[in-house]
């Protein structure tokens, strides 16, 4: 059985693809999958807060979507793929409802984890991190959302729209929102 | 027109920013103070921001994973029940009918994905995959009775002290990517370092998390509060009260975080930390403390009852230091402090006024 260089891939786009797995193509999914990991990783994490949960429950999405190659027709694959992980993830936390277990998810030992494999000298500038950080776990869930999404690299204004079913102005304006929020902390702490 | 300036700003950190955007943030800064004040503030938030995400760490295996599905889905029409004559190896059963009778799903799956040439890396993890429901856990508890405490070395080499009136209990194997516990009481613990597997404490909605530090926990479910006093290292501690996950609170030696487990409360108190883990070496040091305090700490360590017939005699306020005492010495010792009389019988403790005393007053 020929296997696909993958390289010959990488120019396809994100349709060309998906178009591809419908003839058994796991190259392609691959491409898609090496594209599309690291941001949907950074998105899934964002609701489990546990970078491993995340990883694994993109490869799971993955998996899906080889199983329904055949019976579906993606139109927009980033949208998909983001909206997709927002669903996994929300029920992730659903089933993670007992506040006991919660607390394993909360990304605790990452953050004594980043604290703690630094050296001193450089701690004040994550300590400052840390702080802006807590804050921002207790903005209101919207806000949380579209300020962190907004730093994830590949997610511009238009997916973030797109994913949450809102106009790109008011991802916008929660986007300042959420700014003015913390600043208004900042300078009260 | 705030938003206008946000924009920029936010430009200005993605580097998405153009030549006309640029002049107009800079004309914006050079127009007054505050606004340089916004501009810092804004990037440490965007800064802030953006180190909330870690790169993944697993992406090859992740994709291991997949591959191995897909090459185990890939012929599920096949029959599995009755496997092609050719796939028959004879490395992989020895040459008789029993064995055959041996030749499973599990090993034809095998014999298949050979066959097509995928990779046994792959296959490797599709198997741990495969099985990875079915091994059992099994947890090892360890309770304290009043008037006892103990020590016990876990697996990964860390030590508790089990206080009196206490328990705690673990995964057996403690071989988890989190070394976890579970207390109900008081414990002092020192643990191992291992910087890729944080070691947990859950006591009720408090989680203790560190990586290796020494540190004593107070918290008993009936208790109204838990605390966590830091002798060693740096301690995180994380609070869920009422399901919504609070702030970090992170704790330096001689530190301690008192959470008020009714509404979740956090207060910071600096203390001196080996006084308060002083019991696991039986020494016990009360600063202004009343007795009534003293001697609920007293009757859990020393597995004893204490009677205060007066409810004003437990408010008086005594510090005192016992180290390494036996009961007797330290009832003689309160004696003293408190100018009361400690009389025991059968483990019962009764404190009274002096009689001497009374007959003065009466005078």
């Amino acid at each position: 059985m020929p296997k696909h260089r993958l390289d010959m891939y990488t120019e396809d786009s994100d349709e060309a693809l998906t178009a591809r797995l419908k003839c058994d193509d796991a190259s392609a999914l691959e491409t898609l999958f090496n594209r599309h990991y690291k941001p949907l990783c950074h998105y899934c994490a964002l609701f489990t807060r546990d970078f491993a949960a995340a990883e694994e429950i993109v490869a799971d999405l993955f998996i899906k979507i080889w199983d329904n190659r055949h019976s579906s027709d993606i139109l927009n694959v980033k949208g998909y793929l983001f909206l997709s992980i927002r669903n996994l993830s929300l029920n992730f936390l659903q089933k993670k409802k007992n506040p006991v277990d919660s607390i394993e998810d909360i990304t605790i030992a990452q953050h004594v984890l980043q604290d703690m494999n630094t050296p001193f000298s450089v701690l004040s500038g994550r300590e400052a991190n840390k702080r802006i950080l807590t804050m921002i776990d207790l903005l209101p869930e919207r806000q949380r959302e579209v300020l962190l999404m907004s730093k994830i690299d590949a997610i511009d204004k238009h997916t973030i729209a797109q994913v949450l079913g809102i106009s790109v102005r008011t991802v916008e304006t929660t986007l300042y929102q959420a700014i003015r929020q913390l600043r208004n902390q900042l300078k009260i702490s | 027109m705030e938003d206008r300036n946000n924009k920029l700003i936010a430009a200005y950190f993605d580097k998405t920013i153009d030549d006309d955007g640029l002049a107009e943030l800079k004309e914006w800064l050079e127009s007054s103070e505050e606004n340089q004040h916004i501009f810092s503030d804004t990037i440490r938030i965007l800064t802030a921001s953006k180190s909330f995400f870690v790169p993944p760490v697993k992406q090859e295996a992740s994709w291991s994973r997949i591959a191995a599905h897909i090459a185990a889905t890939k012929d599920k029409s096949a029959d599995l029940t009755n496997p092609p004559a050719a796939l028959v190896d004879e490395t992989l059963i020895p040459g008789s009918a029993s064995a055959l009778q041996l030749y499973n799903v599990k090993n034809w799956l095998i014999a298949a994905l050979t066959f097509f040439g995928i990779s046994t890396a792959a296959l490797v993890t599709y198997q741990q995959f495969a099985t990875k429901q079915v091994i059992p856990v099994t947890y090892t508890s360890l309770s304290n009775p009043e008037g006892r405490s103990s020590r016990v070395t876990l697996p990964d080499g860390s030590i508790i002290h089990l206080g009196a009136g206490s328990k705690i209990s673990y995964e057996k194997s403690f071989s988890g990517k989190k070394r976890m516990i579970s207390l109900d009481g008081e414990a002092f613990f020192d643990v191992k370092h291992k910087a890729d597997r944080p070691f947990v404490v859950k006591s009720g909605k408090v989680s203790t998390v560190v990586l290796g530090t020494s540190f004593n926990i107070k918290a008993f479910s009936a208790a109204a509060r838990i605390l966590v006093t830091v002798n060693s290292g740096k301690v995180g501690v994380m609070t869920n009260v009422k399901g919504k996950s609070g702030v970090v609170n992170f704790l330096l030696p001689d530190e301690q975080l008192e959470i008020s487990t009714a509404d979740g409360v956090v207060v910071k108190n600096t203390i001196n930390a080996s006084a308060v883990s002083g019991w696991t070496e039986n020494n016990f040091v009360y600063y202004n403390t009343s007795l009534k305090d003293i001697t609920s700490s007293l009757a859990r360590h020393y597995g004893v009852k204490f009677n205060i017939a007066d409810e004003q005699l437990g408010k008086i306020k005594l510090t005192a230091k016992f180290n390494d005492m036996p009961l007797a010495e330290v009832t003689d010792n309160l004696e003293q402090l408190s100018g009361l009389s400690f009389k025991m019988h059968n483990k019962e403790i009764t404190v009274l006024r002096h009689l001497q005393k009374r007959r003065a007053k009466m005078k």
